[in-house]
């Protein structure tokens, strides 16, 4: 980026800001016209100045230009306007009075318009700059790049700057012509006068940019400081679990309060500073009227000067002061701004940088195949010291390659080097007659995968995670607003942003082999089957909820499947296992509420407690002759839970486990019940609707409090279809309602295939329920379908809501499906145990026929699977052959799909 | 039957005897009631101890594990506690408990069970007792058995 902040305004906003320039000196002779209006306004109508010789009429619009005296005087009529009458003046004065307000308020509107948008163009401009920084930062300088530093600089520290830049140039433009042309006019009146004024002046502008150094200093002081405060924020989140381990609490408290004490300090510096240089700056403006009475009179006295020329130099002198103080503050900003940006340009400075990412530009994309030779190896580790020194060896691709290195980081090094991780390593590296690091990042990034300890995931879908890698480019358009799409382009074009478009297609299917969507997904989870995700994967599916519109196959069998599992049920002599959701009958392994709605509320108002506040579903069962019923059911619940959960500490698990009523609610349910058994029924509203809340999750055969009755449940099924009419005709969309020959889209898959729930009282229900809903989704052939569903499954922030396990088998087959030609595996089977970790191996040898896999491995045991072994030691590579990969013989026979079962709620 | 049952049934065991009701109306709460079928088991010998039972309804089947196959040791009915010493020693099953006839039991979390336990002190001291008389009453077995 530009050194100087001017410079880089400039650069890239001059024909806008010449525009606007334009623009606003246009407007000045308007704004000028509306200010004297009102004083004709007053003194030729209402007063009757223009009458007042008698005259009839007096001329209305009429266009003279007056010269100044010492331009000879006279004046150029142009137009000698229209005779009117007093009233048809003032008329008409008052009408070009509110013309010209609207003249000029339009021209205010377009300068703020274009101001701000000039602003926010340069912006996005600088924001986007800064990105495509980040992404070139290089190795070393990300080791000390805090992310949280870098996230505030690009999105606050940068903010102020774009606001100043639709100020950068006009506003001294037009301040200065202001002020220049008071200070012209007094000139023209009295010579020294305005000297005088202009030794002020000069003197204001050389002394207060002095005094305002030390505010810069601690302006950038400033800077630093809150943004390292956000970095430590940021740090402090990131490592969130050290703290509660270690019980630092205190210390990090601690530790923020004093950097806000630290800011807090900077900050009163700069206040006092700043009002000082203010106080200083508002004294000299005073200081030349001063001067004008003092020494321009005396003059006035001794007669040296006309008293008529005094008066007129002061009341100019008033319209001074206001542009110049504008001036000084533009300045002060102006500098302000240009610190910041220093210290953004230096956060991002050339020597943290790494090479320009070129654009992409069509490249030969031959796989990589041939001999791999390296020569004359040598790589020093990060202490300086040798890890591999001139090393040889070659390799005929593709192959399978074991890199052992036990002890030593040697092997995991190599691997980074063939991974184009490491780019600093003496000696060549050749693959067929390229040279590797002369490869374009495209042909690496397509042609080789690496895989570390650390699988990294963007929050998203798994597929999205899976399918990462084979972003590289938009392949086409999708449908897209045309008119839209040529402004997001414009727009991307006045701001050097880049024109792709997420929403676009941006795999190749034909590149790896595949059709379409459908064919990827397949692929994707026959790959994550192979390295034993399967099973994660389908339940993912089962908990997913289904897409008419993308899963169409399979919304289309949901229904058919459903039958199918309880034709299973009864003729198995499994009846019992689940309990159907049925309109005519009370359903006892449900809540109170699904049996009330006999539906799945979408809309939080429908949800949890907020139903008993829902004024559409009170309506309902207060019809349905429930509201008193269910009130004292919750009156029974919270007597039972404060027996029971009394002694409890607050915050006891069980509590969080078990309670309806949570252990800070405790004494108000207490205080309610206290006062229900003092005067009887009289209950306020909220009491009553926490009451109400309580039954809502009550469920008979799980909670055993024996309080429904064969007449309440009939009561609640009848009140179903009341619900359902109230909610309909008040078009609430709230609740999609149980309908046994649809799909409920708001429910998991797996409640649409049970249709009901399963029984808490039978042993092992779950399980026997699990098994059996697999064997249906098996026999109709439905797996795919499932797991398909499964990819939608969302990985959460740095895909915490995986298991490591399955956060590794992620990160292993968002390599796999690039079919990549070297596949480089450094760690990343560490988070298996070492049945599953050779289990997958085997998949991937299998899987890797025509490709070549690097896997560094810390000992000999899995060694032998492979084609070469390569070993370090001492600096040294030996590569040997193995005679007869052992794993051919090793092999099992395919295994069939992995079975999945798995617990179903 | 309602939780109320239940707790009746839990202080006809000897090792809740003495446990205040609404401790023991926690505890009930707190479980789980299952119904196995005949010929269902609760758990098999060497499974990992997951929980505890409480016979209500039914009759069960203590089986061991032997070289010539299952051999039924003792049976079980109304209100016997079965598997807590299991969850208590954390050692993996000894024995093998098979519903006789449908039977209808309690099931009580190991977890649950051992907060319960950290929590009042009072049912920790009933479990001790129950289980100090048990190896008082192994000792005179043992001293009947030797003399």
């Amino acid at each position: 980026m530009e050194k100087s902040l001017f410079r880089y305004i400039w650069t890239h906003s001059k024909r806008d800001q010449l525009f606007i320039c334009f623009v606003v000196l246009l407007s000045q002779p308007f704004y000028f016209i509306s200010l004297d209006l009102p004083r004709r306004i007053v003194n030729e109508a209402i007063q009757g100045e223009a009458f007042k010789d008698g005259n009839a009429t007096a001329p209305f619009l009429q266009i003279h230009i007056d010269w100044p005296q010492w331009l000879g005087g006279g004046s150029l009529h142009l137009f000698d306007g229209f005779q009117v009458g007093r009233v048809g003046l003032l008329l008409g004065l008052s009408s070009l009075f509110l013309f010209f307000v609207v003249v000029n308020n339009g021209f205010k509107y377009w300068i703020n318009l274009a101001k701000g948008v000039l602003g926010e163009r340069m912006l996005r401009r600088m924001r986007f700059e800064l990105f495509a920084m980040v992404l070139r930062f290089t190795p070393e300088a990300l080791r000390t790049v805090k992310s949280s530093e870098t996230a505030t600089i690009i999105k606050d520290e940068v903010e102020p700057i774009g606001g100043f830049i639709g100020d950068a140039f006009i506003t001294p433009v037009l301040l200065g012509m202001q002020a220049l042309t008071a200070l012209v006019f007094i000139m023209v009146q009295n010579v020294w006068l305005g000297l005088m004024a202009l030794g002020v002046i000069a003197v204001q502008f050389t002394i207060i940019p002095k005094l305002r150094r030390e505010l810069l200093r601690l302006g950038k002081q400033r800077q630093l400081a809150s943004r390292e405060l956000a970095g430590r924020i940021g740090e402090v989140l990131d490592g969130i679990e050290v703290v509660h381990v270690h019980n630092a609490y205190a210390w990090e408290r601690a530790e923020i309060g004093g950097r806000l004490f630290g800011l807090f300090s900077i900050r009163l510096k700069i206040y006092n500073r700043k009002f000082a240089v203010k106080f200083l700056n508002n004294f000299l403006s005073q200081v030349t009227p001063f001067l004008f009475y003092a020494i321009g009179g005396y003059f006035a006295l001794r007669g040296t000067l006309d008293i008529g020329q005094l008066v007129a130099v002061i009341n100019a002198y008033r319209e001074l002061p206001p542009p110049l103080k504008e001036l000084i503050d533009w300045d002060q900003q102006r500098l302000d701004v240009q610190v910041k940006y220093d210290q953004v340009t230096q956060h991002f400075a050339e020597e943290r940088l790494g090479p320009m990412i070129e654009s992409q530009e069509e490249i030969e994309d031959e796989p990589l195949a041939g001999p791999l030779v390296a020569e004359g190896l040598s790589i020093s580790g990060p202490h300086g010291d040798m890890i591999i020194e001139d090393a040889s060896f070659s390799l005929e691709l593709p192959t399978n390659v074991a890199m052992i290195s036990p002890g030593s980081p040697a092997a995991s090094i190599m691997a980074r080097v063939l991974a184009r991780r490491v780019p600093n390593f003496g000696g060549r590296i050749c693959i067929g007659d390229r040279e590797l690091v002369r490869l374009p990042p495209a042909v690496v990034g397509r042609r080789v995968a690496y895989a570390g300890v650390d699988p990294i995931l963007f929050p998203g879908s798994i597929r999205d995670n899976l399918i990462y890698g084979l972003r590289f480019r938009p392949m086409g358009q999708t449908e897209e607003d045309r008119r839209e799409m040529a402004q997001r382009i414009a727009e991307a074009a006045r701001t050097g942003n880049p024109f792709e478009s997420i929403s676009d297609c941006w795999i190749d299917y034909e590149r790896v082999g595949l059709k379409d969507e459908q064919d990827l997904d397949r692929v994707l989870v026959t790959l994550l089957e192979r390295v034993e995700m399967g099973e994660a994967i389908y339940l993912f599916g089962l908990a997913g909820q289904i897409d008419p519109e993308r899963h169409t196959a399979l919304a289309e069998r949901v229904v058919e499947a459903r039958r199918r599992l309880q034709e299973n049920f009864r003729s198995n002599g499994m009846a019992d296992l689940v309990e159907p959701f049925d309109m005519g009958r009370y359903n006892e392994q449900a809540t109170v509420a699904e049996n009330l709605l006999f539906g799945v509320p979408i809309s939080d108002e429908f949800m949890g407690r907020n139903l008993a506040d829902n004024p559409l579903f009170r309506s309902a069962i207060h019809r349905a002759g429930l509201t008193d019923k269910l009130t004292r059911m919750g009156l029974e619940i919270a007597e039972t839970m404060t027996e029971i959960f009394q002694g409890l500490p607050p915050g006891h698990s069980l509590f969080a486990q078990f309670s309806f009523i949570g252990a800070e609610e405790l004494p108000e349910f207490q205080a309610i019940l206290r006062r229900q058994s003092r005067n009887g029924h009289n209950l306020k509203r909220d009491e009553r609707t926490r009451l109400l809340s309580l039954p809502l999750a009550y469920v008979e055969a799980k909670h055993r409090l024996g309080l429904l009755d064969d007449e309440l449940r009939q009561q609640v099924v009848e009140a179903r279809s009341l619900i359902r009419e109230t909610l309909e005709k008040a078009d609430a969309t709230g609740v999609e309602f149980y309908d046994p020959e649809r799909i409920c889209m708001a429910a998991p898959l797996r409640d649409n295939l049970l249709f009901g729930r399963v029984n808490y009282q039978v042993a092992d229900a779950r399980h026997r329920v699990a098994e059996a809903v697999a064997a249906v989704v098996r026999e109709l052939d439905l797996l795919e379908d499932v797991a398909r569903i499964g990819l939608d499954h969302e990985v959460g922030a740095a895909g915490r809501l995986l298991s490591p396990q399955e956060r590794a088998s992620v990160n292993l087959v968002r390599c796999l499906v690039k079919r990549p030609d070297i596949l480089i595996i450094d760690g990343a089977l560490a988070p298996f145990d070492e049945e599953r970790a050779h289990r997958i191996l085997q998949a991937l040898l299998d899987h890797l026929e025509q490709q070549s896999l690097f896997m560094v491995l810390s000992n000999d045991r899995q060694a032998d699977a492979f084609d070469v072994q390569m070993r370090f030691s001492d600096g040294r590579i030996v590569t040997e052959k193995a005679a007869d990969p052992q794993r051919r013989a090793k092999t099992p026979a395919m295994e069939p799909a992995p079975s999945v079962a798995g617990e179903v709620a | 039957m309602t939780l109320e049952t239940e707790v009746q049934s839990l202080r006809q065991v000897p090792m809740f005897r003495d446990v205040d009701p609404a401790r023991l109306k926690l505890l009930a709460f707190t479980s789980e009631r299952v119904q196995f079928a005949a010929g269902q088991r609760f758990f098999s010998q060497g499974d990992p101890s997951d929980a505890a039972y409480v016979l209500l309804d039914g009759r069960a089947s203590v089986l061991l594990n032997t070289p010539t196959g299952d051999i039924q040791v003792a049976q079980l009915s109304g209100n016997a506690l079965v598997g807590e010493m299991g969850i208590l020693s954390d050692t993996p099953r000894s024995a093998t408990i098979m519903a006789a006839e449908p039977t209808t039991a309690l099931r009580i979390d190991k977890r649950v069970f051992l907060e319960l336990l950290a929590q009042f002190p009072q049912m920790s001291l009933a479990v001790m007792r129950e289980l100090a008389q048990r190896l008082e009453r192994t000792n005179a077995q043992l001293v009947a058995q030797s003399s």
